[in-house]
Formats: C-alpha cells, structure tokens, sequence
C-alpha cells in the first residue's frame, strides 16, 4: 500500500491571551510521527484533552504545525464537519447546496444529489422550510446526510455517529461502516473503542498531546483499556 | 478547496448570504435602499429643517456625499469583525481568510449598486439629466470598491488580534465622515492651502468625484481616481502578502 499520509515530528502550540500584552504557549501537540497508508482506517482515540480533534484540524490544513512537516498525497482532505455553513434563515435545501460546496464539492455535483440528500435525511416534507424551524436531530440529520455523499481522498472523522434517534443512528452508522469499509483512506476519532475495534486496522493512542501507543487495533486497545 | 471550488463556493455563499439576510426582515431587500435613505432624511432634517444650513441642491450634495460614505463605512466596518464571526467554519475547513472581508465587500457591493441606481433616478428626477460624463460613474465605483477592499482586508487582519480594534474603527469612521467633506463643500470651506491636504483623504477624493460628475456634470479627476485605485491596490496586495505568510495563524487565533 502507498502512503498517503505522512506527519514527522509535528508539533502545535496555541497562543492564548491572558492579559492585553500577555500570552501564554499551549502545548496541544507533542512531537507526533507517523503514517497513513492507502486504502487504510486509522483510529485515533484518546481521552477528553488528549489533542484528538486538533489532530484531526491539523491533517485536513486547518492548522499549520508549530513544527514538523506534514507530506500529503492527497488530492482532496475532507474535515467531516457536520452542518458547515449553516445558516437558519435558509432552506434545508439551500443548506444543503452550501455546506455540500463548503466541504470542497462542485455545485453541480450537489445539485445532482439534493434529492438523494433529502431522502436519506428523511426531511422529504421538511426541506424547502427555513431550518430555523427544525429540531436539532433535523439539523444533524441534514448536516450527515451532506457529508455522507461528499466524495475525497482522505477523510478525517470526528465522532460523527450520534446524530438523530435511534432509527437514524443505525441508519447512520450502516452508511458510515460501508464507506469505511470501501476503499476510502480514512482518520476516524472516536471514544468507542467498540467501534474502533470494528472498523480501523491501525490505532493511535494520544495522551497530553503526545502518542502513547502506536500499531495494530488489539494491540493498542488492549493497553488503552488496561490503563483505563 | 482547489481555486475552482474556492470560487463557486465565494458566488454561492454571496448569494445566499443577501437571500438569507433579505429574508430576516420583513420588507427584504427594500431595506437596501430605505436604510441610506432614512440616513440621508435625517442629516437633512438636522441641516436644512433644524439648522437651516442647507440652500438649493443641498439634499443632492449630501445623498452625493452620504451614499458614498455611508458604503464606505458600514463595509469596512463588517468586515473588521468578519473574522471572529465566521471563527466556527475556519475551525472546520481550510478556507483562506481574505474569503470572509472579500465576502462583506462583495455583499455591499451588490447592495450599493441598487442604492446608487436609486441616487441616480432621484438625481434625474431634481434636474440633473443623464448626461455622457455619466459614463465616469461605473469607474468611480470600480475604484471606490478597491479602496474599500484593501481597507476591509486590513481591519479584518488586524481585529482578530487586537478585538478592540473594533471600538477604534467606529471612532475613526466618525472622524472621517467629518473629515470627507459629506455635509460641506471643501472648496468654499477651507483655506486654498489646506485643500490638497483635505484631498488626500481617499474618500473625500472619491466624493468629490461623484459630485463633479453629477452634479457638476463634469468628468472626473482622473488623477484623484488614480490616486485612490492605487491607495487601494497597494494595500490590497500587502494584505495579500500578509494573510499569505499569517494565514493559517488565524484558525488559531479565533478560538482565543
């Protein structure tokens, strides 16, 4: 397999403001090195703080690393941002269009699939109101639906399967094991280990920043969980 | 984002963002041209009714001034905070900063021209018929809109850095609304050697403009136009270089 993917010796610090002149450096990444392969699902888990998220911010060009390099092949990274974009005095169609566009998709490409859009949301009598007027699970069931049919190279996920009832979880969660388990080269972050055991061939374990355990997914969870 | 998708989602966001701003109010988009008109009806209520400083063709000097003015300050204002207030989606995807200031300009842009093309009909309709030095109008704009581009990218690169900035840009703007000659006429106020300094203010060069054109019915000073494309030009490419080489430093700075 080809590799896709490659961090060395990355770090980021955030500035934070404490007083009018007066910062102060925060370490939210530590020195990470490692390498995504073609094809593959790499886990990232981690307690709460662990840099995770940041992670994921930094490998789809969000952030640029305080130092190291980050060499990727990718012709397309997609941040899995649920609802992008959204603004309530729009449609949910209109939503739709723009959080599709803002994920890095053609126009066209998401006017073509509004419809299928609207019927995996399930908001086939809904989608033309202003979203203003919808229930969060509305919403979170729009936004994933949009991410779901938006097609990159490498797509980095932030635990996105709890959106919706119980219905759509499932839902959900079915269209997301599929796409993983395509081809697709994906990052996924998640607290389940459950679902990581599932789904990803390779786990990162991050703690304060720095990655704790690198290899294969029983290995690091059985060191993970031991030291939970 | 390659430069292809960068673009549409720039024209789709632009549009969507007036659709979605007409929509929060019940008259729409008629608040485009009723808001720099109940503007303009109050500064002549204060001059004409109140102060009686006003004279004939007093209210087409001031919609001359105002207008311009009024575009000028409320663009650069929003897009000194359009940073911080799109801080959500620049931690979520990797979209160049200048997108969001540019985004406001356009935006104002598109409103401007319906309220320009009001100015215009009202103009006409006070005596001041369409005439060729008319033809000027559409550069006048072109370069007031470089102007307010490259101010717009600077304050929304320095705001996030500095959120007071926010406070200071309303304060300049009051100073330089009287300092752009809006409700005077420079060339009967000020002594004969004060007036190249007062014309080196890009925006009371601009007025000017507008009102040698139309209500002079005159060309313009093309040099004065110059002048001001290339204030504007200049500072649009530092700010260029500067979110060049800073860019990436703002997805960090609007979680402070």
């Amino acid at each position: 397999m080809d590799t896709v993917l490659s961090v060395k010796n990355v770090s980021l610090d955030y500035r934070v403001r404490r007083t009018f002149f007066r910062h102060k450096y925060h370490r939210a990444l530590n020195d990470l090195t490692f390498s995504v392969q073609s094809g593959e699902t790499l886990g990232v888990i981690g307690s709460n703080g662990s840099g995770k998220s940041t992670l994921l911010k930094l490998l789809a060009g969000v952030y640029i690393p305080t130092n190291g390099t980050i060499e990727n092949q990718c012709h397309h990274s997609m941040l899995l941002s649920l609802q992008l974009g959204f603004d309530p005095e729009l449609s949910g169609r209109e939503n739709a269009l723009l959080s599709g566009v803002l994920l890095g998709a053609r126009r066209s490409y998401v006017e073509e699939r509004l419809d299928e859009i609207t019927a995996f949301a399930e908001l086939e009598t809904s989608i033309h109101d202003p979203l203003k007027t919808y229930s969060s699970g509305m919403r979170a069931r729009l936004g994933f639906a949009v991410a779901m049919i938006i097609e990159a190279d490498l797509v980095l996920i932030d635990e996105v399967l709890g959106v919706g009832d119980i219905k759509f979880q499932i839902k959900a969660r079915q269209a997301m094991q599929e796409r993983i388990r395509s081809e697709q080269t994906v990052v996924y972050v998640s607290h389940s280990t459950e679902t990581v055991r599932e789904l990803c061939s390779r786990v990162i374990w991050l703690q304060n920043g720095s990655i704790k355990a690198i290899g294969s997914t029983d290995e690091v969870l059985e060191r993970y969980l031991g030291a939970q | 984002m390659t430069t292809h998708n960068l673009f549409e989602a720039f024209f789709l966001k632009l549009q969507l963002n007036l659709k979605a701003e007409a929509r929060s109010s019940y008259l729409n988009y008629a608040w485009w041209v009723l808001e720099p008109a109940l503007n303009v009806a109050l500064f002549y209520f204060v001059f004409e009714v109140l102060l009686g400083r006003g004279g004939e063709g007093f209210v087409v000097f001031l919609l001359c001034g105002q207008i311009p003015f009024s575009w000028f300050a409320r663009s650069v204002n929003n897009a000194s905070s359009s940073v911080n207030a799109n801080g959500q989606l620049i931690q979520q995807t990797a979209i160049p900063i200048p997108f969001f200031p540019l985004l406001v300009v356009a935006q104002d842009i598109v409103k401007e021209s319906a309220v320009l093309v009001c100015l215009l009909i009202f103009v006409w309709k006070m005596g001041h018929n369409p005439n060729m030095t008319w033809l000027a109008l559409p550069v006048i704009v072109a370069t007031q809109s470089l102007l307010i581009a490259g101010c717009s990218l600077t304050a929304a690169a320095i705001t996030p850095w500095l959120p007071d900035f926010k406070f200071i840009i309303g304060t300049a703007m009051t100073m330089l609304m009287f300092a752009s000659g809006i409700f005077y006429d420079y060339s009967e106020v000020l002594l004969e050697q004060h007036k190249s300094l007062f014309l080196l203010n890009p925006v009371a060069s601009l007025i000017d403009c507008y009102r040698t054109v139309i209500i002079d019915e005159q060309w313009p000073s093309w040099s004065r136009l110059a002048y001001v494309a290339i204030t504007g030009l200049g500072l649009s490419a530092t700010m260029a270089a500067i979110y060049k080489r800073l860019g990436s430093v703002y997805s960090q700075l609007v979680i402070q």
